[in-house]
C-alpha cells in the first residue's frame, strides 16, 4: 500500500528549478562603484502539489549569494519582498489555487501579470520588479494578494485585492545602477530606507479573446511600486539622506493584440493619476509589431509618454525611462540547442544594445553570453548608465 | 428465396468491399478521418531531435485534445528537458481558418499570443512546424488520386487555405485506412517527409506510436513516440482556455 500511496502523491507533485551562476564584467568603473566584476549564484526551486482536482498549492524558494553585497548576509527567510537588499533566502511564491467551474481563485504570494505588449507593460500594476543588479533586465517579484478570475465564454474578469504592499527593489545608492548627479560630488549619501503605504490595493481587468484579436480594459487603485525619494541635507556632516516613498496611484488602461496577414500588432496604454502631492500625472503607451519568419522572430515598436502634470523629479521610474524609445528585438533559433538574439532601445539622448548567445549542453546545462553596450549623455535615462556597458556569462543547471 | 439470397450476397459484398471501390480520394480521406475520430485524446510524447551532425536533443510533452478535426482545442505541456519544463502551448483550431495559438512561458509568467504569419516556423527547435501541429478538416483540402503502391492509395492533397506547403502526397493503407507517410512539398520541392510507424489498435483506432519527421533542407529528423495514449477521456472545455494555461502552470 505504501508504495501505491507514494506513487499517487508523486503523480500530483511537480517541481522544477535551477542553479545559476551569473558573472558580469564592467570595463568601466562608476563614481560610486569601483567594482569591475559581480558574481551572483542563485538557487531557485518551484514546486506544486495538486491536493484535489480543485485545489493546487504552489511554492517557490530562492537562495542567493553574491560578491557585491547586493544580497543580504543574514539567513532570515524573507516572505514579503520589502528588503532593500535582495534577501539570501526568500519565499518567492506560496499560494493556493482553487478552481471550480468558471471561477479560479489564487490566494497568497503569487505572480500577477497583465498586459499584452513585450516592450513595456503600462497596465502591469501588480508586478513589482527587482532592479537591484540591473535596471534594464529586472526579475519579477511576487505579491501577497487574492486574485479571482471569472471566465464566461471568450470573456474573463480578473479581480485583485493586494492587502500588503510589495515595492520594486531599487538599485543600492552606493552602487553603479544608481547614478549620482555630478552636482552631488563630494556629498555623502545616506540610505534612510523606505516608508511603505498602509492601505490595500485593488485592480480589475476585463479581457476578451476573439477569433483573430483580443483586448482588455483595466483599472487599478493603489500605489506605485516604484519610489519617489525625499531628500534631507545635513550641511554639518555634508550628508544627503534619501528615503523612498510610494505615491498613491490610480490608473486606467487597455491593451490589444491583432494578428494581421503580415505581422501582429500589439498595443497597450495606461493613464496614471495620483492624489499624492508633487507626483507626476502621465500616460504611457506602447505600439509594437512582431513577425516570425522561419527561425527568425522580430519585434519592433515605440514606447511613448504624455506628461500632464510634473512633480517630484527625485524618482526611480525605469518604466517611464524606457518611454520615448524605439525598441527592437531580433532572435534567431539556430537549432535545437543554440540561439542568438539582439535587443536595442534607442532614445533621443541614449541607447542600449545587447547581443545574446545561448547554447545548451545535454539535458541540464545552458550557457548564455551577453554583450551590452550603453551609450548616451547624463540627461537621458539610458545615457546616464553609459559607464555600465557590460559582458556577462551565465551558466545554468536546470533540474 | 434464391433471388433474396443473391440480393443479400450482393448487398453484403458491397458493404464489405465498398472501401475497395472508394476510389474518390476525398471519400478515402473522409473515411480515414472518420475511423480516427475520438472526442478527446491524451498522450505523453517523447521527441528526439537528431540534427545533421547526429546530435540528439530529447524533449518530452503531455498532449491533451478535446474535439476533433478542425474544431478542436489542444494543450501541449513540456515536461522535459528541465529548462523547458512548464512551457505550454494552447492551440485552438478552427474549421474555416488557421488556428489561434497562445504560449505560456513560466519565466515570464504570462500567456503570449503567438504571431504566426509564417507557420513554417519550427516548433521549439523540433522539425515540426507550427502548421504541422494544427489539425485540419478534410474539407480544407482538394484531393487527387495519384496512384497506388503496395496496397496503399497515394493521394495528392492541396490546401485551400494559406499554407507553407503547395501540396502533400499521402499514402493511405487500403485495409485499415491509416496514413503511413506524408511528403510535403513547397515551392522549392520536397520540404518534409513524415512517416507513421508502429501502429496499434487503441480504443478501436489504429494509431501510429511513432512519427518521424525529416526536414529535407536541414537534414534534421525528429522522432515522436506516443506513450500512455488514451482516447475519449472525460476532459472538460475549461481545461483548454488561456486561463487554464496559467492555472495549471
Amino acid at each position: 500500500m505504501i508504495p501505491l500511496v507514494f506513487l499517487l502523491l508523486a503523480q500530483n507533485f511537480e517541481q522544477r528549478g535551477f542553479i545559476e551562476s551569473d558573472s558580469v564584467f564592467y570595463p568601466q568603473t562608476a563614481p560610486n562603484d569601483s567594482g569591475h566584476a559581480v558574481d551572483d549564484l542563485l538557487f531557485r526551486w518551484e514546486a506544486s502539489y495538486k491536493v484535489a482536482p480543485w485545489l493546487k498549492i504552489s511554492g517557490a524558494f530562492d537562495a542567493d549569494v553574491d560578491t557585491h553585497e547586493q544580497v543580504e548576509r543574514s539567513w532570515a527567510l524573507d516572505v514579503d519582498g520589502r528588503s532593500i537588499r535582495r534577501p539570501a533566502l526568500s519565499l518567492r511564491r506560496m499560494s493556493a489555487t482553487l478552481h471550480k467551474g468558471h471561477v479560479t481563485a489564487e490566494l497568497g504570494r503569487q505572480f500577477i501579470r497583465w498586459g499584452k505588449a513585450d516592450i513595456l507593460n503600462p497596465t502591469d500594476r501588480f508586478a513589482p520588479k527587482d532592479y537591484l543588479s540591473n535596471v534594464i533586465e529586472p526579475d519579477f517579484l511576487g505579491v501577497i494578494a487574492a486574485r479571482v478570475t471569472i471566465e464566461a465564454g471568450n470573456n474573463s474578469v480578473d479581480l485583485v485585492w493586494q492587502p500588503w504592499f510589495t515595492p520594486s527593489r531599487t538599485p543600492l545608492l552606493d552602487q553603479r545602477w544608481t547614478v549620482i548627479p555630478p552636482q552631488a560630488d563630494g556629498v555623502a549619501i545616506d540610505d534612510l530606507g523606505a516608508r511603505y503605504p498602509g492601505r490595500s490595493q485593488f485592480g480589475a481587468r476585463w479581457n476578451h479573446i476573439g477569433s483573430g484579436y483580443e483586448y482588455s480594459f483595466c483599472v487599478f487603485d493603489g500605489y506605485n511600486n516604484l519610489p519617489l525619494f525625499s531628500a534631507v541635507f545635513d550641511p554639518q556632516t555634508n550628508t544627503l539622506g534619501l528615503q523612498r516613498y510610494y505615491p498613491e496611484l490610480r490608473s486606467y488602461g487597455a491593451d490589444a493584440a491583432v494578428p494581421l496577414p503580415w505581422f501582429t500588432v500589439k498595443g497597450e496604454a495606461a493613464y496614471f493619476s495620483s492624489s499624492t502631492p508633487d507626483t507626476d500625472q502621465y500616460g504611457l503607451y506602447v505600439v509594437q509589431i512582431e513577425r516570425q519568419v522561419k527561425e527568425w522572430s522580430f519585434v519592433g515598436g515605440y514606447a511613448g509618454e504624455v506628461l500632464t502634470r510634473a512633480g517630484n523629479p527625485l524618482e526611480f521610474a525605469p518604466d517611464r525611462g524606457f518611454a520615448r524609445s524605439f525598441v527592437g528585438r531580433a532572435a534567431w533559433t539556430i537549432d535545437a540547442r543554440r540561439s542568438l538574439a539582439m535587443n536595442a532601445a534607442v532614445r533621443a539622448g541614449g541607447s542600449f544594445t545587447r547581443f545574446e548567445y545561448s547554447q545548451t549542453y545535454g539535458q541540464h546545462w545552458r550557457a548564455t553570453a551577453n554583450l551590452a553596450w550603453i551609450r548616451g549623455d547624463m540627461t537621458d535615462f539610458l545615457g546616464e548608465y553609459h559607464r555600465n556597458s557590460y559582458a556577462s556569462l551565465g551558466v545554468r543547471y536546470s533540474f | 428465396m434464391h433471388a433474396d439470397k443473391t440480393l443479400a450476397w450482393i448487398c453484403g459484398y458491397i458493404l464489405i468491399a465498398s472501401p475497395l471501390f472508394a476510389q474518390d480520394p476525398r471519400t478515402i480521406i473522409a473515411e480515414t478521418q472518420k475511423r480516427s475520430y475520438s472526442s478527446s485524446q491524451r498522450y505523453e510524447g517523447t521527441l528526439e531531435v537528431i540534427g545533421a551532425e547526429n546530435r540528439v536533443a530529447t524533449k518530452r510533452w503531455v498532449f491533451e485534445r478535446i474535439g476533433s478535426f478542425g474544431d478542436s482545442k489542444a494543450i501541449l505541456r513540456f515536461t522535459a528537458p528541465p529548462e523547458v519544463k512548464g512551457v505550454a502551448l494552447l492551440i485552438v483550431n478552427h474549421p474555416d481558418k488557421s488556428s489561434d495559438q497562445w504560449m505560456w512561458r513560466p519565466e515570464i509568467g504570462r500567456d503570449q499570443r503567438i504571431a504566426l504569419q509564417d507557420r513554417s516556423t519550427r516548433f521549439f527547435g523540433t522539425d515540426f512546424s507550427f502548421e504541422d501541429l494544427e489539425e485540419r478538416d478534410v474539407n480544407q483540402f482538394d484531393y487527387k488520386l495519384a496512384g497506388e503502391e503496395n496496397g496503399q492509395w497515394k493521394i495528392e492533397s492541396r490546401p485551400r487555405k494559406s499554407s507553407q506547403y503547395g501540396y502533400l502526397l499521402m499514402w493511405v493503407k487500403k485495409d485499415n485506412y491509416t496514413v503511413t507517410k506524408v511528403e510535403a512539398y513547397n515551392k522549392k520541392g520536397l520540404a518534409r517527409v513524415i512517416e507513421y510507424r508502429d501502429f496499434e489498435l487503441n480504443h478501436n483506432i489504429w494509431t501510429a506510436r511513432t512519427t518521424e519527421v525529416l526536414d529535407v533542407a536541414r537534414k534534421s529528423r525528429t522522432i515522436l513516440k506516443f506513450d500512455k495514449l488514451e482516447y475519449d477521456l472525460p476532459l472538460k472545455p475549461d481545461q483548454f482556455t488561456v486561463e487554464a494555461l496559467r492555472r495549471e502552470s
